[in-house]
């Protein structure tokens, strides 16, 4: 059973795109390390597929997404799926604020960790805002 | 008249929820990059399930195989609700069982050991694209 207090966060899963593996590394920064008791990580395919509790866990907790690309899927996704989106992260938006520029998708490299990083502490930010901390 | 060459789609889970969707991804990299780089292209899972046309008319008129980390299966049904049903489908928790002492518990950087496992995984990939390859030959 889910704490209905928690945010769910769902991060695109980039797998041909380097700023996708950033959004997934990110978000495991997130969830294991940062902020691991007040969030929980949501797996974008038993969306679609509707496995639950993915499926209800969205529309009960607050959301945030993480994209990796313009195309957006994790926020589609989630939208399509009655998710209760509070707040979006963008990838390319960030990298080209801290001006770093990950190696490839299977390797995101030092510049990659260090940008994930700082979008993960953003995104804590949110998290903070939206439980009213 | 040169034939276009025939390509199989390889459609792994994004695994975010157990290690094995990990293994799953890092196996199909090893398989595009390095066993099978002219053979393969990589269906991104989102990009297919959140309705990008061109991903999901590439997977409805060539062979796909899913790679999926758990018994869910969610990348086999999602590629079979969307496009049609792949060719093959590859459970990591199920090659795992093959391999008892390899043991996987990180989702994020894998240890040379679960390195190991993905690379097994690969080659069972790999192996499917051949059979799926030479079928369609003969």
């Amino acid at each position: 059973m889910v704490d209905e207090n928690k945010v769910a966060i769902i991060a695109c899963a980039g797998m041909d795109k380097a700023l996708g593996s950033i959004a997934r590394t990110c978000a495991f920064k997130i969830v294991e390390k940062l902020r691991p008791n007040e969030t929980v990580l949501i797996c974008i395919p038993p969306l679609v597929a509707d496995v639950k509790p993915h499926s209800e866990l969205i529309k009960k907790n607050s959301v945030i997404t993480i994209d990796g690309c313009t195309e957006r899927c994790a926020t589609k996704i989630a939208s399509k799926n009655g998710a209760k989106i509070k707040g979006r992260v963008f990838v390319p938006q960030s990298a080209q604020k801290y001006g770093l520029k990950p190696n490839t998708a299977s390797d995101i490299g030092p510049e990659g960790e260090k940008l994930a990083e700082k979008i993960a502490e953003e995104t804590v930010l949110l998290i903070d805002k939206i439980l009213g901390k | 008249m040169a034939l276009a060459k025939d390509k199989v789609g390889i459609i792994s889970c994004s695994g975010e929820d157990l290690p094995e969707g990990t293994i799953s991804r890092v196996a199909t990299r090893i398989v595009l990059e390095k066993l099978r780089p002219d053979d393969t292209v990589t269906i991104c899972l989102p990009l297919f399930l959140a309705g990008s046309e061109d991903e999901r008319a590439f997977a409805r008129v060539f062979p796909t195989i899913a790679v999926d980390g758990c018994s869910k299966k969610c990348a086999e049904t999602g590629t079979k609700k969307f496009s049609g049903k792949p060719v093959a489908t590859i459970v990591v928790s199920e090659i795992m069982k093959k391999y008892p002492s390899l043991k996987v518990k990180s989702k994020e950087k894998l240890s040379p050991e679960e390195m190991e496992l993905a690379r097994k995984v690969a080659e069972e990939i790999a192996k499917k694209v051949d059979e799926i390859l030479c079928k369609k030959i003969k």
